[in-house]
């Protein structure tokens, strides 16, 4: 009990603060980082649809051992890793109570194992790939492959905005709280205290949405200012922009390193298959 | 068409929107998934989303860019930041979204009429949850072997999903949806749009629904949410995605071919959208390209 309390005081506002930032900046020199977004992007996909084409659980298993060791070395936020693991026991619980509250026996338990499997080989490797990717190269990789610029353009944006965002909501916060009264009794079942931080949160979206109408006009008239609009249109500008990236030799160490244990992890499955 | 005229934006004020819906809505997005979660059996007691701040600035702003930014701003924070990225099945969550809301956005002519605000609110949530539902319970049909062989089964899942739908509607729709509205809504109306450089919506604008639910929209509708359908089974079922393999319909059981025919339908619609994109997009005009979502 005593680690788990631990483990919630961790769990501030601070800290989550923290953790995204280094989710968002951490531009740490790791093997990912070093690659060419596009080839990871397309990696991604392939690893997002290759889970889903087999029943084999030892190729299931292989897979994410596999995925586990990347994502451990990409120096994924503990955070993260622990929202991730809430959301698997939490989905893998529900969908066992589902099946005992139906009056089925046990064995739905062990027969989505493979199902929850698949979700987390998915995910890691999502994991693995977009932490450790700079938001600058995610986004011109997706103008590479055709996205449209207001999209792409999104996806730098919220990355770089995202701390600020949170450190802002909290302040607006900090002064309802300030402002405020909390309740003196938590009422039944706390929900006293439930609906004052509900209506705090959903409160203090009001001013967050004058600041952030008045933050996104000032950004669009920066953009604008240096183009924004004719470089997504202008092929040369585009040409120009994307000229940097480019398939270095440890993009296709990586690839060959990826198809050998895929294979392998493939061939062990065939020689001992196991299926539910 | 006085409508058409006040719902023209230039570029910048496209991409403002598009913004404006994508942080807010991103945002509280992972706000709700940090929350705890009350859990009593498999009945979540939970906030899924903020949906006021769509339906806030569904109603204020142009409908589509808020619907589609909101999606977008969804899988950025909530997905790609968060770790909590579904691949395949993130396709559905982003079109039950961009449709309610934008459905939800063209019920409202009045930003100020309470009753359009409340109807809409209700409508959007409802639309997405009924769709997500829809397809939750679909996924159990197809993905557990012989369904109706497990006596009890089909009632408990239709009853669950309805509870778990009920109270979607309560906690989501009503309470962090309807009641934050009403109350934001008007205090946000006037105020926001100039820090847009934008003039307000026009209190009175004379059109009828009949001109919004045009048989296009109903059409891109219905096929789109098929598209969600279809793209959630295809995750769901653990088919081979391989198109070209022999076995491909042979993986489907008695009765269930329409989901493979489907989606060959809809993958030769797309290569076709595809096609007839990039034919356009080799020819000198330059059309703006945020309108295809809907």
């Amino acid at each position: 009990m005593s680690s788990l309390q631990q483990l919630f005081s961790k769990l501030s506002v601070e800290t989550i603060k923290i953790e995204l930032m280094r989710t968002a900046y951490g531009n740490e020199r790791t093997l990912l980082s070093r690659l060419d977004p596009r080839m990871l992007m397309i990696w991604v996909l392939v690893f997002s649809v290759l889970p889903w084409l087999t029943h084999n659980l030892t190729i299931l298993v292989g897979l994410t051992l596999m995925m586990a060791i990347l994502t451990y070395t990409t120096k994924v936020s503990p955070l993260l890793i622990v929202l991730f693991f809430f959301g698997v026991i939490s989905q893998f619980t529900y969908i066992v109570f589902a099946a005992l509250f139906l009056g089925n026996s046990f064995m739905a338990a062990v027969a989505i194992i493979p199902l929850t499997l698949k979700v987390s080989i998915v995910s890691l490797c999502s994991m693995a790939v977009f932490t450790s990717m700079d938001p600058e190269k995610f986004s011109d990789g997706l103008v590479s492959l055709g996205v449209p610029g207001r999209f792409s353009f999104g996806v730098s944006y919220g990355y770089r905005m995202l701390p600020m965002l949170i450190e802002e909501f909290q302040n607006i916060i900090h002064s309802f709280r300030l402002r405020g009264k909390q309740p003196e009794k938590p009422g039944v079942l706390y929900t006293r205290y439930i609906l004052y931080y509900a209506k705090m949160c959903v409160m203090a979206f009001y001013p967050m949405m004058l600041n952030m109408a008045k933050r996104t006009r000032t950004t669009v008239e920066a953009l604008e200012i240096r183009g924004f609009s004719y470089t997504q249109e202008s092929k040369e500008a585009k040409k120009l922009k994307l000229a940097y990236m480019k398939i270095t030799r440890l993009d296709i160490q990586f690839l060959c390193m990826t198809i050998l244990i895929t294979g392998g992890v493939y061939a062990v499955g065939v020689w001992f298959p196991y299926y539910l | 068409m006085k409508l058409q005229q006040e719902h023209s934006l230039t570029q910048a004020q496209k991409t403002m929107v598009f913004i404006l819906a994508m942080t807010l809505f991103g945002l509280s997005k992972m706000i709700t998934e940090i929350l705890p979660q009350n859990e009593i059996g498999p009945i979540e007691f939970s906030v899924s989303y903020f949906a006021f701040i769509p339906l806030i600035l569904v109603s204020l702003f142009h409908p589509l860019y808020v619907a589609v930014g909101a999606s977008v701003g969804k899988i950025i924070f909530a997905g790609l930041l968060m770790g909590d990225f579904g691949g395949i099945g993130e396709i559905e969550g982003f079109i039950e979204l961009t449709l309610a809301m934008y459905i939800a956005g063209l019920l409202v002519r009045n930003p100020l009429s309470k009753w359009q605000l409340a109807i809409a609110s209700l409508v959007g949530v409802g639309i997405d949850q009924l769709l997500s539902s829809i397809v939750d319970i679909f996924k159990v049909v197809i993905g557990v072997d012989g369904f109706d062989a497990v006596p009890g089964l089909p009632e408990s899942i239709v009853v669950l999903e309805a509870v778990s739908f009920l109270n979607e509607m309560v906690i989501t729709g009503v309470l962090f949806g309807l009641i934050p509205t009403l109350l934001l809504t008007p205090r946000l109306y006037g105020k926001i749009e100039p820090l847009l450089g934008m003039k307000p919506r026009e209190r009175r604008v004379n059109a009828s629904l009949g001109a919004f639910i045009t048989p296009g929209l109903i059409v891109a509708a219905i096929f789109l949410s098929f598209v969600a359908m279809i793209s959630e089974f295809m995750a769901e079922m653990e088919v081979n995605l391989a198109f070209w393999s022999p076995d491909f319909l042979a993986q489907f059981d008695g009765g269930y071919e329409w989901i493979a025919y489907s989606a060959f339908g809809v993958a030769l619609i797309l290569l076709g959208y595809v096609a007839t994109r990039l034919k356009k997009r080799s020819q000198p005009t330059t059309t703006s390209g945020n309108d295809r979502a809907a």
